[in-house]
């Protein structure tokens, strides 16, 4: 009997939250608070609905059949209807207090991260300067960022938005918070380690690691690719976090790969680089074609080249609202104190290299290929089916 | 049960309370002069009568705007590389977008469809909250049945009543000018930076902000009008504890739209100015705050909740006790609870912030959210027990009734896990929440509008609906919103965000369930239409009394005569002692007497 309340309990959960999803050291307790007051609401409406279908069938109108005289009002009764609940909503608010204050208050050994939200981004910033060049699709986009993170260990998001307002959403964290343009918020977990079923990936030395990918999503309306601000948490060993964060991505890269990534990153959402018409202009053959403006001025052949280009892309990137390409909305906001001179010139010499009339060489790379594709960072392989994220 | 005179309160029971008049809605002549007569009319019925037109027919719009955003929902969205043939044979490579319902045929990005997709949802809302169910109950059924129910001629200000729905219009036009123009995108709540920023053209933002702003004063002045007239014109006889529930709701109601409705009238206009003439006040840009402005849109904002939603409890006490003939059990109990919750509304407007602030105003809010289930758990008690020894007519209304009890229990319980903080951090703008205030507006206060209609519209145009197809459409409509929001609550457990165009690929099977549910609830609310409309050409004559109830409203003609009564009513009993009072009108044919009054049957 009891292991078959055990099943019809699993299985509840399961509907509720999908299986195996609770990702977080504090999930579970959010989950049997949120069953604790599923059944609680459970008991409440079956005894009204069953009260209320009871005396429907036995005193329904019939002829000859009159309503019958009972008390108008019965104080012992109302009482007990009014303390009892209220006693329980008491537990479920103290259970529920306790719950928040453990969520949101991080341990003061947390991993700091920098998460910076924007108009359809995000971004997280690792201890060592860092961010995730990875992306993988999901929903109706190619390019949601993928984020490593380590099991086992709390960590703490700083975020910032440069725009309007977002929120950090992680279902299998069970716990979201809204993300401001001007104060940080703090979110922290610790996740789970990827379980025995988990799938694999290899590292750039060949050896296999387990991982498990959760999807975070964007909670708080935020405009046109709201529903588009998505990203992958992906939970692996403290080890192959170290692997995939330090060893991997902190290698030095050539320009164009590091402009790529940020370009997967933090600029696909609206820019597009195969010349298809996205919310921004696209970026293949942006070099060394003339350009027009809305406020009637425009860039020649010849300005789009050298220096004058690069001015060009370094001020859309940090003042974009200066030059706005005629046919497009001003929707870009500014991206100054977030990227670093090496990251604006990468995405300067990525530009260049997708562009027809693209130089050569880059003199700032040291004479490393500037090909129209750069390979992806090899850290990691992708996954043979991606799409969605992983289960259990 | 003394009460201040009426006549002299007011001066609207004069000597020509003895004279007998036509129907309300008799002609005054040509097509031009009825339709002058009814655009400049004074009498509460009228304004009663085009305030629910008006209703009803944005309503319609809402919803089709929902029909639009559930059926751009029914596919994912998905961007796929296909091969396209060109015309010299060769093959290659092009983005297509799949499962968008508003993309243009050659769009290589979502974000066109998107914005349709959030005009379509911010329009739905702000409709239906705003024009609908704010405004709906109150200005419908109260306008046209709080004075008769007090035994007064009109309101208090029958010209400030005309004035309000005039107001009304004015705000409804702006809403609609916005819409023609291109529509916003801001959701109904208009929060910042993204309203003050968006690219949405100034005109048509800065026209939403307006319609809200001005609807707001339409809703001040119709309050206004109301408490008035509850404090001044009831009947010669008529405690306070012997108004009917309806009148006790409503009354409450106003009190809110009195105090709450400058808040959110003063912040609008903040918004305006900041985005016209670009003042910090919100934008941190401009050095302001966006967190403040969800303060001040709440403070506003959730006790309307309880405008959308007490109106419909005192219609549902009205049904209950009529059609089972019996007085509502605790009736006191219900009075006081309906105002303890229209006092507690003002203080929980901080739980819409358990993910935006920190853990002080997360305590607080929370606590405070748990104290107004109170009262409405005992609502619900109430109504429950009110049915046992009664004689229970299963009509269309009390269908209705029973449908709110379901669905306004689902919309109450599940609100329990959005206010315990721990849940809410999870559950916060998510489907869960959607569901949730679905089941409480639309389950309750859309559900005991339509009973209500039902309930009262054999009174307000004395013809008979037809019981049958009217049962069919409520038992449409119960079956299509289930289907419809159930599920709701399932996605969102499960990880669906809100206002999102499109999702990942788990979510399409539960998607879909809830899209045919929306379809389902537009055969219901069709069928109450032609069931109406049917009525208002052929339906049998109504009598004075067809539900045998004990209030005053069905001691009038129906449709009641100009100056509703012909004799200024004095109230000597209760508004549901069914067991010493025998209804007015009474034709024992049709409807067993209840105990105790068949005594008195003399």
């Amino acid at each position: 009997m009891s292991q078959v309340l055990m099943l019809g309990q699993k299985g509840l959960e399961d509907l509720l939250f999908r299986p195996g999803s609770a990702a977080d050291i504090h999930s579970a307790e959010t989950d049997s608070l949120f069953i604790m007051i599923f059944w609680v609401s459970v008991f409440f409406f079956v005894l009204l609905m069953v009260l209320m279908v009871a005396f429907v069938v036995k005193y329904r109108r019939r002829p000859g059949r009159i309503a019958l005289s009972s008390a108008s009002h019965n104080t012992i009764l109302e009482l007990a209807w009014t303390i009892i609940p209220l006693a329980i909503l008491a537990v479920m608010f103290f259970k529920g207090f306790w719950g928040y204050m453990n969520r949101v208050v991080a341990p003061g050994t947390a991993i700091q991260m920098n998460l910076v939200a924007q108009k359809w981004s995000w971004t997280i910033t690792y201890p060592n300067g860092e961010s995730s060049p990875e992306t993988m699709a999901l929903g109706a986009s190619d390019n949601i960022p993928i984020f490593y993170v380590p099991a086992n260990l709390p960590v703490m998001l700083k975020m910032t938005s440069t725009d309007v307002m977002h929120s950090f959403w992680v279902p299998d964290f069970r716990s979201k918070f809204d993300v401001f343009p001007n104060r940080y918020t703090s979110y922290w977990f610790t996740a789970a380690a990827p379980g025995p079923g988990a799938k694999t990936l290899t590292h750039k030395d060949g050896a296999s690691f387990p991982y498990e990918d959760h999807w975070l999503f964007c909670a708080e309306y935020c405009g046109d690719k709201h529903s588009e601000m998505a990203g992958i948490i992906r939970v692996v060993s403290e080890t192959d976090y170290k692997k995939v964060v330090y060893d991997a991505w902190g290698a030095a890269k050539p320009p164009a790969e590091i402009g790529r990534a940020i370009w997967k990153t933090r600029c696909a959402s609206c820019h597009s680089t195969d010349g298809s018409k996205n919310i921004g202009p696209t970026w293949q053959n942006l070099y060394g074609h003339e350009v027009a403006f809305t406020d009637g001025s425009s860039m020649s052949e010849e300005q789009m080249t050298g220096i004058s280009f690069d001015n060009y892309i370094r001020e859309s990137i940090l003042a974009p609202a200066k030059k706005i390409v005629a046919g497009y909305p001003n929707q870009m906001s500014s991206f100054a104190g977030q990227l670093s001179e090496a990251q604006i010139n990468g995405v300067i010499a990525y530009i260049k290299s997708i562009s027809e009339k693209a130089p050569k060489e880059e003199p700032a790379a040291g004479g490393a290929p500037a090909d129209a594709a750069p390979a992806a960072p090899a850290a990691t392989t992708t996954p043979a089916a991606p799409g969605e994220p992983a289960k259990k | 049960m003394t009460t201040l005179d009426p006549s002299k309160a007011a001066g609207l029971h004069g000597a020509a309370g003895h004279e007998h008049h036509g129907s309300y809605l008799e002609r005054k002549g040509s097509f031009w002069v009825t339709v002058w007569d009814w655009a400049t009319t004074v009498d509460h019925k009228k304004l009663g009568v085009m305030y629910m037109t008006a209703v009803l027919t944005l309503f319609f719009l809402g919803g089709l705007a929902a029909l639009a955003v559930r059926t751009e929902l029914f596919q994912p969205t998905r961007i796929a590389q296909v091969e396209v043939k060109n015309s010299d044979g060769t093959v290659s490579k092009a983005t297509k977008i799949t499962g968008q319902l508003f993309a243009a045929p050659d769009a290589t990005s979502v974000d066109k469809g998107n914005q349709i997709y959030n005009r379509l949802f911010t329009l739905h809302g702000a409709i239906m909250v705003f024009m609908v169910i704010v405004p709906g109950i109150p200005a419908s059924l109260g306008n046209f049945f709080l004075p008769i129910m007090l035994g007064a001629k009109d309101v208090a200000f029958p010209r400030l009543n005309l004035l309000s729905w005039y107001i009304y219009l004015t705000g409804s036009i702006f809403g609609v000018i916005s819409i023609i123009m291109g529509g916003v995108d801001t959701g109904w709540t208009f929060y910042t930076p993204y309203s003050t920023t968006t690219d949405a053209s100034y005109f048509r933002v800065v026209a939403m902000i307006l319609a809200a702003f001005i609807l707001g004063f339409s809703s001040i002045l119709t309050g206004l009008n109301f408490v008035v007239t509850v404090h001044k014109l009831r009947a010669p006889g008529m405690g306070w504890f012997d108004m009917p529930l309806f009148v006790w709701s409503t009354y409450s109601t106003a009190i809110i739209q009195v105090l709450a409705t400058p808040v959110i009238g003063i912040t609008l206009l903040l918004l305006v100015f900041e985005r016209v003439f670009r003042v910090g006040i919100f934008d941190p840009a401009l050095g302001g705050d966006p967190v403040l402005f969800q303060h001040f849109f709440w403070f506003y904002s959730h006790p309307v909740v309880y405008v959308m939603i007490l109106p419909a409890m005192g219609i549902i006490s009205e049904i209950i006790a009529v059609h089972s003939h019996k007085a509502i059990f605790g009736y006191r109990a219900m009075a006081y609870a309906t105002l303890g919750i229209a006092a507690v509304s003002f203080l929980v407007w901080g739980h819409h912030l358990f993910a935006s602030e920190g853990e002080l105003v997360a305590m607080v809010f929370s606590a405070l959210t748990f104290l107004v289930a109170i009262p409405t758990a005992v609502k619900v008690f109430n109504w429950v027990a009110t049915l046992y020894k009664g004689s229970i007519s299963l009509t269309t209304p009390m269908l209705y009734a029973l449908s709110f009890l379901f669905l306004f229990s689902i919309g109450g319980l599940t609100g329990l896990p959005l206010g315990t903080l721990a849940t809410d951090l999870h559950l916060h703008d998510s489907y869960f929440v959607v569901a949730h205030f679905h089941y409480v507006m639309m389950g309750g206060t859309i559900i005991a509008f339509v009973g209500g209609l039902h309930h009262w519209w054999p009174k307000m145009f004395g013809r008979m609906y037809n019981e049958l197809w009217g049962k069919v459409g409520c038992i449409l409509v119960f079956i299509g919103f289930n289907t419809t929001f159930f599920i709701q609550f399932i996605l969102g457990t499960q990880g669906m965000p809100r206002r999102y165009a499109s999702y990942v690929s788990e979510f399409t099977l539960m998607h879909q369930i809830s899209t045919v549910g929306s379809y389902i609830l537009l055969v219901g609310f069709l069928v109450h239409l032609f069931n109406f409309l049917h009525s208002l050409v052929l339906g049998p004559k109504a009598p004075p009394n067809p539900w045998g109830g004990l209030t005053l409203e069905w001691e009038t003609d129906s449709p009641p005569s100009e100056h509703n009564f012909d004799h200024e009513p004095i109230v000597k009993h209760g508004p549901y002692d069914y067991d010493r009072v025998v209804p007015p009108h009474w034709d024992p044919k049709d409807y067993p007497l209840p105990a105790g009054a068949a005594a008195r049957h003399h």
